[in-house]
């Protein structure tokens, strides 16, 4: 499973510039791939006679992309490299970046045998058009938030977590961090009193 | 039967708290349900790890360092929609989120707790369109005094002008459209957003102040953490951007005769056949989201202000009487997103800086309103919020899959990931967004239904579905163009349209509307003693404008009616 979405956030926010089968080299490895899982796991919990259960979602949703995968592959819409890029992982983690998209399209688009998918996503378009959305948004906000700069603490419980350096994608894109304030203050065009008062007139 | 309250009140969100303030002004008695934490208040000084007290009534337990260490405006900690601090869930955030069922692309995006989507909203407060309102059963020039109630208590000022909306004022001009100085706009034009925050601290910009000063100071810093929750402020009452609960709460409780109870979700209203009333709300059934314990709690009226999810789920689930509008009709301003990148050497001409700085002033300070379409707003978020919401979520696929035509003034649309992902977020220091919000009518299929085999511990878990008319649809296409337009003519040297999921529910509204639900008074016609005072009972979406301050004003006047109706 880990293999899976190893692949799955290489396709969608990769930590370095690469493309087609080569073997990554100099990776930061920013673990987005577990926000991923732990978001799934914690996203769906409903009650079930004396038991609460929150439904981990990441594992049937990684054994969903492999099948989809294998579809594609038998159908020729995708090809399989024969060398293992992410160790442990199924079909979707031998495919190439685009492919891997090509996966997750094809499966937003429901264009597949629904019942060989596993439950919950079995028959159940809703819930994989929702997921593969899902899927996506976690994974940029997992990247470009300060998530990846808990190091350590990243998977403890969420009040147990601490910024242990300034965060890379914060960094990358040139966002200064939390503020107390600018001083960028370049007037008022209208003022409400003004505006309030002539309306009264 | 003994008596807990004059007024059961579900939620301390936007409307809630308002309706909390207005009736313990008027001397009646309320206890207010809230199902998430209460940030802020020494009751709960760790409101996430402790079950802390039950309740708090008292003005003094509010405390601005408690809310400065808590709302930490780090995008992750505040913003993340399953363990955030602002999640729609209970304040143990080792437990899951609430489930809501949304078998689409898409996500509801509410925050639990006292202040409830306050807490992450952006303030932007206007009116709705008075053409709008046509529609309804009640006339504007009656909601207009209620606005000004609102306006005056929040309060709501037009916002300071940072470089985005300079920005955006350049581009609007030149794409020519006028400046409409106005509360009440009639025709289409630009014009700095209505906001709940307080005008910037008139040192911000003296250098000898210092910004750590500032913050503990009256007024905006310009922070730019609207989303990801504002703490500035000498005190919780009087802290920048004006939540609920730091605006109208604070208010509620320095009447005497409000009591606010946090971590209680309520499961259930409460009737009796009434010989002459007919069927009447009398009381709540409510779980503590610490402990699992259910409880009773009864009063004279009860007010739902549960939100547009919640007041339907909790009719349904109540087994009230049938009405075939509980939960139908939904809108939710049929959004969408577009971004602009600028170069360099144009800002420095246009601006005089060689950056947007996107993260810099209100989250969104200006507008452009079109009456008959909706509106459009320049916005500016932390860039994981920006990455999602720019080129993570769409309903269009991914853009490169998607064939474009020809004609579209965008350059993109859908998704974008990958290597171009990264070029397009190495240029968010220039970049410009816009929210687009549509004037969507309302539609009987659209809308919250109970799921016949999901539960969660609170009963039949919520179904959430939303497809756009092709009126709505063209509406919103129309906006997207004069929003591209605007890019275009301010510079930009590309633009993505991210075509956002018809089923983003941030603004969820007339689920429960007047006229069809509720009577002019918000009074529900098939259960007597029980109001709605939240966006639920809008009667349409106003225009196409945020909701919030509708809501409010609806609230306050709702108060009024209940206190004259069962308390004078």
């Amino acid at each position: 499973m880990q293999a899976t979405f190893r692949a799955l956030t290489d396709s969608l926010v990769p930590s370095t510039r690469r493309i087609g089968y080569e073997s990554p080299i100099n990776i930061t490895d920013m673990g987005v791939h577990e926000y991923l899982i732990y978001g799934l796991d914690h996203y769906i919990a409903i009650q079930e006679q004396l038991h609460h259960i929150t439904l981990p979602l990441a594992y049937p949703t990684a054994i969903m992309l492999d099948e989809a995968a294998t579809q594609l592959v038998n159908t020729g819409r995708a090809q399989a490299s024969p060398q293992i890029q992410f160790p442990g992982g199924g079909m979707f983690s031998r495919l190439s970046r685009e492919d891997r998209i090509q996966t997750l399209s094809a499966l937003e688009n429901l264009a597949f045998d629904l019942y060989l998918l596993p439950s919950p996503f079995q028959n159940n378009g809703g819930l994989i058009k929702h997921v593969i959305d899902a899927l996506n948004r976690f994974a940029m906000f997992g990247y470009y938030s300060e998530w990846p700069a808990y190091g350590t603490t990243r998977l403890y419980p969420p009040d147990d977590r601490r910024l242990e350096f300034f965060p890379w994608g914060w960094q990358q894109v040139g966002y200064p961090g939390v503020s107390l304030g600018y001083r960028d203050f370049r007037g008022m065009l209208i003022e409400y009193e003004e505006v309030k008062a002539k309306e009264v007139d | 039967m003994s008596i807990d309250a004059d007024v059961i009140l579900i939620g301390a969100g936007a409307g809630g708290a308002v309706v909390a303030k207005e009736l313990g002004e008027l001397g009646v008695k309320v206890t207010v349900l809230e199902a998430g934490p209460w940030y802020g208040n020494k009751q709960w000084k760790e409101p996430n790890q402790h079950r802390g007290s039950v309740s708090s009534s008292n003005p003094s337990d509010l405390d601005v360092n408690l809310l400065r260490h808590q709302y930490n405006r780090q995008e992750n900690t505040m913003n993340d929609v399953v363990s955030g601090r602002f999640r729609f869930g209970p304040a143990d955030r080792r437990q899951s989120v609430w489930y809501r069922n949304i078998p689409e692309h898409g996500m509801a995006w509410q925050a639990s707790g006292v202040g409830g989507s306050t807490q992450h909203y952006w303030a932007n407060s206007p009116r709705a369109f008075a053409s709008a309102v046509d529609d309804w059963p009640i006339s504007y020039s009656e909601l207009i005094p209620y606005y000004e109630k609102v306006e005056h208590t929040l309060p709501v000022q037009f916002a300071p002008t940072t470089s985005k909306e300079e920005l955006f004022y350049y581009g609007a001009e030149k794409a020519g459209w006028s400046l409409i100085d106005t509360l009440n706009p009639t025709s289409p034009g630009y014009r700095p957003q209505p906001n709940a925050i307080l005008p910037p601290n008139e040192r911000l910009m003296d250098p000898n102040t210092s910004l750590h000063q500032l913050s503990h100071m009256e007024g905006c810093t310009l922070a730019g953490h609207c989303i990801n929750g504002c703490p500035y402020g000498p005190s919780v009452d009087k802290v920048a951007k004006r939540s609920t609960n730091v605006s109208y709460i604070p208010l509620a409780l320095k009447t005497g005769n409000v009591e606010i109870r946090p971590n209680t979700f309520t499961t259930k209203i409460l009737t009796e056949n009434h010989p002459e009333e007919g069927v009447k709300a009398i009381g709540v059934k409510f779980r503590d989201t610490w402990t699992g314990e259910v409880g009773e709690l009864y009063g004279k009226a009860i007010v739902m202000a549960a939100g547009s999810i919640e007041n339907p789920r909790l009719w349904l689930n109540s087994d009230l009487p049938s009405n075939e509008w509980v939960g139908r009709g939904l809108t939710n301003n049929y959004w969408d997103w577009m971004t602009g990148v600028f170069d360099e050497k144009d800002l420095m001409r246009i601006l005089g800086n060689q950056n947007v700085n996107p993260f810099v002033g209100h989250t969104s300070a200006a507008r452009l309103d079109y009456p008959g379409l909706g509106s459009i707003q320049p916005s500016g978020l932390s860039p994981g919020l920006t990455s999602f919401l720019t080129f993570g979520f769409s309903q269009s696929g991914y853009a490169s899959k998607l064939k474009q035509s020809p004609d579209v003034p965008w350059d993109l649309q859908g998704r974008v990931v990958g290597n171009e992902l990264k070029e397009w977020m190495d240029s968010y220091r220039n970049t410009l967004s816009f929210l687009i919000l549509t004037d969507d009518q309302p539609n009987k299929r659209d809308g919250v239904t109970v799921d016949p085999f999901v539960k969660d511990e609170h009963g039949a878990a919520p179904v959430i579905q939303y497809t756009p008319s092709k009126q709505d649809t063209k509406k919103r296409n129309e906006l997207a163009k004069i929003t591209a337009d605007i890019l275009r003519k301010a510079g930009a040297k590309k633009i993505i349209r991210t075509d956002w999921p018809a089923n983003l529910f941030a603004h969820i509204l007339t689920t429960m509307r007047m006229g069809f639900v509720v009577d002019t008074n918000c009074e529900a016609y098939q259960v007597k003693r029980l109001f709605i005072a939240d966006s639920s009972v809008e009667p349409n979406s106003g225009g196409g404008v945020n909701p919030t301050l509708t809501a409010q004003a609806l609230a306050t006047r709702t108060a009024e009616k209940l206190a004259k109706k069962y308390f004078s």
